[in-house]
């Protein structure tokens, strides 16, 4: 049987789909053809592309076949040992040239889009679930390691225990949040959540941060206010939207709550 | 192509195993040496982070060929994407280099388990969550992983019965059209 014919030169995204298909059928004609990228793979595309089946057992991505075939004869054992075919949300067909860097790039964009999607005003805010589409818990776990940080070291006693308490709180927090929401009937999906909450914290940390450049208790309150209602602005369409009309204040009230509670420790630190 | 005997890709290998190591080693050592619960806390979470990055994201696609994410389609649903490489390139994968990652990979929750229970029976409360922290890593990882393998397998088997269906269907086919 000889190799794939595919000659044509594709574009990541709307291609991919039908080519997917296609490489099913030549999957089993063709020796397993190892995916090396051209450099049309910038990191993932904008929107995930959804594909028809849920998972694949991809090895070939329809790359230009020439590539994959040379690639296909080498050895097992190093870099070309065939990284997963990537569509949408999830790996890269890119490579292992640079598997690292790419990964690493792509999660890093990954974790500002949603910052910016979650606190700052965007378009997306109408419609909740496609602007957290792509969660990730890399952006909530430094924000809240680094509030916990922040507010330790300007404890003057019990560093350890409020950094304990900072840390163990708001995951506790978030989790009882996550779960509130869902046994209040919404509709939202618990890692999605947990990842809203903790983007939440951003406006909190850098109060926590701006706190800790002056000590006047007023500046200080301004601060946490001002901030607290920020974090309170981001998560509430979120969660308003997740949950049945006549429940909304039920979900909101613990969200603020928290969101005070955290206000209050920077507040009191000193 | 020569087979080798050695691991394939010891720089991967070194690195999904170093990350833990370094973890473990940090929390049991370092931390009988330093008296402050935040730096140990935030290092080793740190290091613990790291480690389930890199083998998620590097370690189980370069080791094993698998790989496991999450994704919201259109409908608001949460689906879990799997991703494996082929039968033959699984087959072609370096024993050795799997060997070692599904074996640090099983192993590392039940050390943390046992430091767990240490930090119990020490009665410092704080330190199980550090451990806490690791073994939930630890623990997706595992999960994810090992979901993987099952999918990949069973893909496999779809995959083959529906090349043996599409085949016999062209053979068909032609067969009809002569």
């Amino acid at each position: 049987m000889s190799r794939s014919s595919e000659k044509t030169p594709l574009h990541p995204t709307s291609q991919s789909d039908i080519d997917e298909i296609e490489s099913l059928f030549n999957i089993s004609v063709q020796p397993a053809t190892i995916e090396v990228p051209t450099s049309t793979a910038p990191g993932k595309p904008a929107t995930t592309v959804h594909h028809p089946q849920v998972s694949i057992p991809v090895s070939s991505d329809p790359r230009p076949s020439g590539s994959g075939n040379a690639s296909s004869s080498s050895a097992a054992g190093g870099g070309a040992a065939g990284g997963p075919g990537a569509f949408g949300g999830g790996p890269e067909y890119s490579t292992l040239t640079e598997p690292v860097w790419h990964t690493l790039k792509r999660d890093v964009v990954r974790v500002a889009t949603n910052l910016r999607h979650v606190v700052f005003p965007n378009p997306y805010r109408e419609d909740p679930g496609k602007a957290l589409r792509d969660w990730d818990l890399w952006g909530p776990f430094f924000f809240i390691i680094f509030l916990a940080l922040t507010l330790s070291s300007s404890a003057t006693e019990n560093k350890s225990k409020v950094f304990a308490v900072v840390f163990a709180v708001l995951s506790a927090g978030a989790i009882v949040l996550t779960l509130n929401v869902q046994l209040l009937g919404g509709s939202i999906i618990f890692f999605q959540s947990l990842s809203l909450l903790g983007y939440c914290l951003f406006p909190l940390d850098i109060g926590a941060l701006v706190c800790l450049l002056r000590d006047s208790k007023l500046f200080r309150s301004i601060v946490v206010l001002v901030t607290l209602v920020w974090s309170s602005w981001s998560a509430y369409p979120f969660v308003s939207t997740a949950v049945p009309q006549s429940r909304k204040a039920l979900a909101v009230y613990p969200v603020l709550l928290l969101y005070i509670s955290v206000g209050f420790l920077v507040l009191a630190n000193d | 192509m020569a087979e080798e005997e050695n691991y394939a890709n010891p720089l991967t290998a070194f690195f999904s195993v170093l990350f833990k190591v370094a973890a473990l080693v940090f929390y049991i050592v370092v931390a009988s040496f330093i008296d402050n619960f935040v730096i140990v806390f935030v290092i080793t979470v740190f290091l613990v982070a790291l480690d389930f990055w890199t083998v998620k994201n590097v370690s189980g696609r370069i080791l094993v060929g698998l790989r496991w994410w999450n994704e919201i389609n259109e409908d608001g649903e949460s689906v879990w994407r799997f991703e494996s490489l082929e039968q033959q390139e699984l087959d072609r994968l370096n024993k050795k280099d799997s060997w070692l990652f599904w074996w640090t990979l099983y192993l590392t929750p039940v050390v943390w388990v046992a430091l767990g229970i240490v930090a119990i029976v020490r009665v410092k409360l704080d330190y199980l969550l550090v451990v806490g922290v690791a073994l939930v890593l630890s623990a997706a990882n595992i999960i994810g992983f090992t979901k993987c393998r099952k999918d990949a397998k069973k893909q496999i088997q779809q995959f083959a019965t529906q090349t043996v269906a599409s085949q016999f269907a062209s053979t068909l086919q032609t067969a009809f059209s002569v």
